[in-house]
């Protein structure tokens, strides 16, 4: 439901460091999300792909990247990435797979993380 | 000609929000005050809890009502002599840390030992936004239906405490109460599970007592 802000905050980071490497134009970037976050992959993308016009980052590729969901299980002290029970859920249920309790701390999984980019630049000649 | 590179940006959208909330815990820790936020659908009653709590403790307690309008909960909640501060997050969904920060300059904080946060009403996107706070408890109504829990698992799993409210109503709508326990103890098998009707005032001591039990432990 805030995909909105996420993507501006996604297209300020790509812009500023695409600037500050003299882009003049950007042609991919890399998206790492979290299982977890309370975000769709695919209305994000809709939400970039109306924030980029008219902006250096137009014609980019936007490519996804899952971040794995890794969890410490409270049980049997498991320590590692869970399994995500989401066969009624977008949103899934994490699981330990050693011993299938719920009972587990979230470590990883929750974040939105802009990798990488691929700019086209003006040769340093 | 152009040449093409390959930048590494490496930049975490989530830290701006996270490493606000630590300041915002660093901040009323140097202050000794105990943070809990309330989360939960839109009517669960997380207004009428706080209440509740404003009248039935003795803690110098200050407010930060969070909504897409907050004046309305706002003016109920001063009417109980408690400083609040409304955070109007205006077409957003969710309280975040740099609100919270704001909210907290509005607060006397050097005269409270506790300060309770009511997010927007939304059992979804608060889940992304930590806000500086040592509890989350998370209150659903009876009425929202009684699939309600297993529907937003993510919620129940990473909150303190579920308070599964309007008992009373149950009946009423339809709703199996045991089925909403059951679905929140196995979502988050530690948590702390209770059952309320806070009109009645079933249920207010309990969450009381752990709000005071998380308070002590620290």
């Amino acid at each position: 439901m805030h995909e909105l802000s996420m993507a501006q905050g996604i297209l300020n980071a790509v812009i500023d460091t695409a600037e500050s490497n003299n882009a003049t134009e950007v042609t991919e970037v890399t998206i790492e999300l979290g299982r977890l976050a309370m975000i769709n992959p695919e209305q994000l993308k809709f939400i970039l792909g109306v924030l980029v016009e008219n902006t250096i980052v137009q014609d980019a590729e936007i490519i996804f990247e899952e971040i794995p969901v890794e969890v410490e299980c409270s049980q049997c002290e498991f320590h590692g990435n869970a399994i995500l029970d989401d066969k009624d859920h977008y949103a899934p249920m994490v699981k330990c797979p050693e011993c299938d309790s719920l009972a587990v701390e979230i470590l990883n999984g929750r974040d939105i993380v802009v990798k990488n980019i691929v700019i086209e630049k003006p040769d340093d000649n | 000609m152009h040449q093409v590179a390959d930048i590494e940006v490496a930049k975490n959208i989530m830290d701006a929000n996270k490493r606000l909330a630590d300041k915002n815990l660093k901040h009323l820790e140097e202050k000794d005050i105990f943070c809990v936020d309330f989360v939960g659908a839109i009517g669960s009653g997380k207004t009428t809890l706080i209440e509740e709590i404003i009248d039935n403790t003795d803690y110098n307690i200050g407010v930060l009502a969070g909504d897409v309008i907050s004046k309305f909960d706002a003016e109920r909640i001063e009417s109980h002599n408690v400083p609040v501060a409304g955070l109007n997050t205006g077409k957003e969904c969710h309280l975040d840390a740099h609100l919270v920060h704001h909210g907290l300059h509005d607060l006397p904080l050097d005269d409270l030992d506790m300060v309770i946060i009511e997010n927007v009403g939304n059992l979804i996107c608060p889940v992304d936004f930590e806000l500086g706070s040592h509890m989350r408890i998370v209150v659903v109504s009876v009425t929202e239906g009684d699939d309600t829990v297993e529907k937003h698992p993510i919620i129940f799993q990473t909150s303190d405490v579920i308070v599964i409210n309007k008992i009373d109503l149950a009946d009423a709508v339809g709703a199996d109460i045991d089925k909403m326990v059951a679905d929140a103890k196995k979502l988050n098998p530690n948590v702390h599970v209770i059952t309320s009707n806070l009109k009645d005032g079933k249920g207010l001591d309990e969450i009381i007592q752990v709000i005071q039990d998380k308070k002590d432990s620290l």
